[in-house]
């Protein structure tokens, strides 16, 4: 084991340093970075298998010369499982990347592009892999900056530079609320190991307990984008090369959610009490919603995409959520089931979502346009992308027989086992949380059908589209590796649900995989056979014999006579784009029927002819809707602080002999406390 | 695997139940038209019209518009597939069905999903705004009738102690559910009516015999469709109208269903399936009769009820029993 | 009616107390007045039915008196002065609604929730009637009173007002199996007064404001 971890760390580092010292050859900077990263990654998915599966936690550390920080590396179930993630989509990316960039040449240093890709994987390796508080801050913090200069490739752009700058400034408020909360573990236990920090030598008062929870749910809240943090989303992805969006949205807020299993689950021992559950729960529901809601009205492809990781982060959250209020009523099966359904979903949602976000990357890639108003029959242009989006598509809708469908299946159950628990007012918010989960998992159907509809189908909507070619090679690989894992992990969930639940076996303590998968392996039972099941490759086999009986009936009745094409009827006119539906008017009726959320305006102006008030020459339609967030959350606070620093710009005269003078008094008063 | 039956049994009863699905749902589409026609005062089309018009789809030439790609025309298949294997996990003329432990009641909703789904994508493929404004009204009254849905299926579930439809129709045919948890059965039944109005696209919420665009919801998604591609469409439509109302009927008012795998029960089972299905179908025929449909954005004040209906369901259940 | 045991008997309670309750909640989503009023109509048939049960398995004979008052006054001579008064004003719908349909519905599933968990800690002596019945009063009173405030059409002010007057009744007849006969009297025409004053009320309404939208009430001060 140590060997794969040092290949897969040595692999990043060299991808890190090598093409900086290759000199303006794109070609070659570009297969040294991405073949290096991509070799990395296959070391991490073999690392993060063993890990998994292994008997002990493997631990390895190098001490440093500073006090407190030892760079400590310890790989128990929990960090093997996100390791598997991150090295799987950074595999996929790297492969993917080989081709996506290519369109950046001569326009950015390639060599920076790439080394920055390896040091932003080394990075988020390490996060999940450090045993040290410090350690992990540092590398956390790494993490960040690495981040932010891939987020601003493009930084000629202006809307890309103030992506950049809020994600940096977002970023940093989440760490230090992260800082916090170590600080608060490190005064419970006195030393900044994560090992310290499961065995506090003295016990944590409550009050501590809380505010810890809060600065943790509050830190890494900020960078998984939990609502009402969830601001900078919208702005960073898009900003981003659509690889490092896929890297951004699909694992580094997975980062953040690992950061919270951490702190809740190993650091406090799974004690605290059923509204830190609660809390997590319900923020998971309200960001499910909003997320999903606020993806519904965007039009630029990237925009939605992001939105939508907030609503999976919700989901997430439901899970875990689901699993703490459980383990705190000491149902620990369920809690286990609970978790189970997070990870589980955590891992869905990153090859998913990459998959989306390499399909709208090379959407991209093709049209050099963003907004989807300009697209429209890409599918016949670009077959293979539209197929593979088409599955990414259907696996974030959760639509059997998908792995998104069965990562909601287990969130489901576990939120409908809530009528085992004692609390009267849990069995009634358990599924009411659901019936929250159905809505926002029926308006994902809706975002997508419209997102793919609209992109891919019907006629194109803009010179741009018509001239679209198919992408090449490597980022239909890439897609490709994705799309065959979404539907590998929805037909054989049963091969996964033990992995996941080695790791909660090291978390919780209990282990339920026998329990679960039953019937000789074909399927899924949590708890019980009696009480629900699921076998996901009997679904797929029935679908497609149905299908067949279908293909059978058509044989039956006629014959399948080849048709013949005609022309859509559009009123006896010729059918011409602006005939078509487009993505606004396709969400206008659940505009409508949710305003009292998104408290939309309208703007209609129109221009008439001169000869006559009855003809229109030009209308202008305008609609936006109310940022909710930031006018009344973000936009008092940056004016309270704005107002703050003016006040103590007082301080600031410009005056040479007042700074001395607030020298020589600092001096005095120093000298005299000393007395 | 139920125990005691064996794999060729299973194969022999799941495909019995494939063939009554197939062949009665024309029957029951038949029967509410004719219900309704007799309301207006006309004689009306015989009740096996509809297998008449099947037939004569079937042998048609299907017309495909050259805006149009693979999805359209796989769209059929895919939603008379999903739509018979959500018709598979429900319980029809006897009581445990092999499929049983394929899936549940969200494996169910969301089968139903992925036809609604690919019904969507087809209305935006042919590139008329027919299909687009169907395709956007259809999915805002999908949004709504999920939560309702799950919500009143989970209040059924919970008196049975299983999520799985075979297992809560067996065991409430046992048990007489109905009268121990009248509260909270009559909430859900209400509710799981309204979402079934709205999901098989019925009046108050969808007119399935109009085509003007005012008005048209489904019947606008599938306007472009010709030959036996509309013939496989209008089927999935009837065998989805048929699999909720095998759903209403077998939970809520199971006697008479098979409990056991013998030729007399299982007739027996056939007959009162039969007898409840119809009765239901003249039910809805008379609701069509009596309201008018209502405007697209007034089908959320319904919906809401329907949800508020189910959450009440769900109340009144954890209220008795706790 | 040797099959009226009393666990049928409070099976049939529970079921009607549901049905009061969903006609309750259809009052809520109606639109349309004369909609309303026959709902009304419908909820005090429902009620009817639960108080004569009641009579007959506790042989209380006053409570039969009470049942029939009810379908006299109730179901058959109130909803009859207020299609007159409709037809008469030729109002037919709520057009304007302070709170829409979904939220007002939301609003009254919470409202349904508080009275259980106020009536939790109740415990019911007597085995006939649940403690669900007494919930469901409770929570009708408590959504009669929140459609009196949220509606603006006098006539829907009136409808509900009645249906608060329902709910207590219910909750009479599960808590203490009815009230003393004079009290019952003296409601009856209480609610009978009522109903023909409001009817005037409206019909003054509209003369003077040529609507019966009570926004306009307050255009009274000067």
């Amino acid at each position: 084991m140590a060997i794969l971890l040092l290949l897969t760390l040595a692999g990043y580092a060299v991808g890190l340093l090598l093409p900086l010292c290759v000199p303006s050859r794109p070609r070659l900077q570009n297969t040294l970075a991405h073949g290096l990263a991509g070799f990395a990654g296959v070391a991490g998915i073999c690392l993060g298998t063993i890990g998994l599966f292994a008997g002990e936690p493997f631990t390895t550390s190098v001490p440093s010369t500073l006090p407190l920080l030892t760079f400590a590396i310890r790989l128990d179930p929990l960090a093997s499982f996100f390791l598997l993630t991150i090295s799987s989509v950074g595999l996929a990316a790297s492969v993917y990347a080989l081709g996506y960039v290519t369109e950046f040449y001569g326009r950015v240093p390639i060599s920076l592009l790439g080394s920055l890709f390896n040091g932003f994987l080394l990075s988020m390796t390490l996060v999940v892999i450090a045993d040290n508080g410090f350690f992990f801050l540092l590398v956390w913090e790494l993490m960040s900056l690495f981040s932010y200069f891939l987020v601003v490739t493009e930084h000629e752009k202006s809307d890309v530079r103030y992506a950049g700058l809020f994600y940096l400034i977002m970023t940093h408020v989440g760490t230090a609320f992260i800082v916090l909360t170590f600080l608060l573990l490190f005064q419970g236990s006195g030393s900044f190991s994560f090992e310290g920090f499961r065995r506090p030598d003295q016990a944590f008062s409550d009050g501590m307990r809380t505010m810890a929870f809060l600065t943790a749910l509050i830190g890494f809240g900020t960078k998984a984008g939990i609502v009402p943090l969830h601001v900078w989303l919208p702005y960073a992805h898009p900003a981003a090369p659509s690889h490092i969006s896929a890297l951004m949205s699909g694992v580094m807020i997975k980062t953040a959610i690992y950061g919270l299993i951490r702190v809740y689950f190993d650091f406090f021992g799974g004690h605290f009490p059923w509204w830190w559950g609660f809390v997590v729960l319900a923020l998971g529901a309200v960001s499910a919603l909003l997320g999903v809601m606020y993806a519904l009205m965007e039009h630029d492809l990237k925009s939605l995409l992001a939105y939508h990781s907030v609503e999976n982060i919700g989901i997430i959250l439901l899970g875990i959520g689901a699993g703490m209020i459980f383990h705190s009523y000491g149902l620990e099966q369920l809690a286990a089931l609970g978790l189970i359904a997070g990870l589980y979903h955590t891992l869905n949602h990153a090859i998913f979502k990459a998959l989306l976000f390499f399909g709208a990357g090379s959407l991209l890639y093709a049209t050099h346009t963003r907004n989807m108003e300009e697209y429209g029959g890409l599918l016949r242009r670009m077959p293979w992308t539209g197929a593979f989006f088409l599955i990414g598509a259907v696996s974030i809708a959760a639509l059997p027989p998908t792995n998104g469908f069965i990562s909601e299946w287990l969130i489901f159950q576990s939120l409908f086992l809530s009528y085992e628990m004692p609390s009267l007012l849990m069995k009634l918010m358990l599924p009411i949380a659901a019936a929250m989960l159905a809505l926002t998992g029926v308006l994902a159907l809706t975002c997508f059908a419209k997102a793919f509809g609209i992109s891919f189908l019907a006629l194109p909507r803009s010179s741009h589209a018509k001239h679209a070619e198919e992408v090449p090679w490597p980022m239909r690989i890439g897609m490709a590796f994705l799309a065959a894992s979404c539907i590998a992990l929805g037909l054989a969930p049963m091969l996964a649900v033990p992995m996941m639940d080695r790791v909660t076996a090291s978390m919780i303590g209990t282990s339920i995989a026998d329990r679960m998968v039953a019937l000789g392996g074909w399927a899924l039972a949590p708890v019980n056979v009696e009480f629900s099941s699921l076998s996901s490759p009997v679904l797929g086999f029935v679908l497609a014999a149905t299908a067949a009986l279908g293909l059978a009936l058509v044989a039956l009745y006629s014959g399948t006579r080849p048709y013949r094409y005609g022309k859509t009827w559009a009123c006896g006119l010729n059918l011409t784009p602006r005939m078509e539906y487009s993505a606004t008017g396709f969400v206008q009726p659940i505009k409508r029927v949710f305003s009292t959320i998104y408290q939309p305006t309208v703007k209609l102006e129109t221009e008439f002819l001169e000869e006559s008030r009855y003809f229109a020459k030009r209308r202008r339609f305008e609609f936006h809707i109310e940022p909710v967030f930031q006018k009344y959350l973000y936009d008092p606070v940056i004016t309270f602080m704005s107002g703050l620093a003016d006040r103590l710009r007082i301080v600031q005269a410009g005056s040479l002999h007042l700074y001395l003078a607030y020298m020589f008094v600092t001096l005095v008063l120093l000298l005299l406390v000393a007395l | 695997m139920i125990a005691g039956q064996s794999i060729f049994q299973a194969i022999v009863l799941t495909l019995a139940q494939a063939i009554v699905l197939i062949a009665l749902s024309p029957a029951i589409v038949g029967l509410i038209r004719k219900v309704k026609a007799r309301f207006q005062c006309r004689r009306g089309a015989a009740i096996f019209q509809p297998y008449a018009d099947l037939r004569k789809l079937f042998c048609k030439q299907p017309v495909v518009s050259t805006t149009t790609s693979w999805i359209f025309t796989a769209t059929p298949y895919i939603v008379f597939a999903s739509t018979m294997t959500a018709g598979l996990l429900v319980p029809v003329f006897a009581s445990q069905m092999p499929l049983n432990f394929a899936g549940n009641i969200i494996a169910f909703v969301y089968l139903l999903a992925l036809g609604t789904f690919f019904l969507i994508l087809a209305g935006l493929d042919a590139g008329s705004p027919f299909g687009g404004m169907g395709s956007s009204r259809e999915s805002i009254v999908a949004s709504l009738t999920e939560p309702a849905m799950i919500m009143a299926i989970f209040a059924i579930a919970l008196t049975a102690g299983s999520t799985n439809l075979s297992t809560i129709v067996h065991r409430t045919a046992l048990l007489e559910g109905i009268v121990t948890d009248p509260a909270s059965h009559v909430m859900a039944l209400a509710a799981l009516f309204i979402v079934a109005l709205a999901e098989t696209g019925r009046v108050p919420v969808d007119n399935p015999a109009t085509h003007l665009e005012l008005t048209m919801i489904h019947e606008a998604m599938v306007l472009e469709y010709s030959g036996r591609y509309l013939a496989l469409v209008e089927w999935a439509s009837g065998i989805k109208l048929l699999v909720f109302l095998t759903l209403i009927a077998n939970v809520f008012v199971p006697w008479g269903i098979a409990t056991s795998v013998t030729p007399a029960a299982l007739s027996i089972g056939l007959t009162v399936y039969v007898a409840k299905v119809a009765g239901l179908a003249v039910l809805i025929g008379t609701i069509e009769c009596m309201f008018a449909k209502l405007r697209l954005f007034r089908i959320t004040d319904l919906l809401g009820v329907a949800f508020i209906l189910a959450l009440l369901g769900l109340l009144f259940f954890y209220i008795l029993r706790g | 009616m040797s099959w009226l045991t009393p666990h049928v008997a409070t099976q049939i309670v529970d079921f009607s107390s549901a049905m009061l309750l969903l006609t309750c909640f259809a009052i809520v989503a109606q639109r349309r007045l004369s909609a309303c009023v026959d709902l009304f109509a419908l909820q005090s048939l429902f009620l009817a039915m639960t108080a004569a049960l009641v009579a007959f398995l506790t042989g209380s004979r006053h409570i039969y008196i009470a049942a029939a008052l009810t379908v006299v006054v109730k179901v058959i001579v109130i909803p009859r002065v207020l299609k007159g008064v409709i037809e008469r004003l030729n109002v037919t719908r709520e057009l304007v609604m302070k709170i829409n349909v979904p939220a007002s519905l939301l609003i009254c599933g919470a409202l349904v929730m508080i009275a259980f968990f106020i009536t939790q800690p109740i415990i019911p002596f007597g085995h006939l009637l649940t403690r669900d019945s007494l919930a469901i009063a409770l929570a009708i009173v408590l959504i009669g009173f929140f459609t009196m405030i949220s509606r603006q059409k006098a006539v829907t002010q009136l409808i509900a007002f009645l249906v608060m007057e329902n709910g207590l009744f219910l909750g009479a007849t599960a808590a203490t199996y009815g009230m003393p006969l004079i009290v019952e009297l003296g409601v009856f025409f209480d609610v009978l007064v009522a109903a023909l004053i409001a009817g005037i009320y409206t019909n003054r309404l509209q003369d003077a404001f040529d609507s019966v939208d009570t926004v306009h009430l307050s255009e009274l001060k000067e």
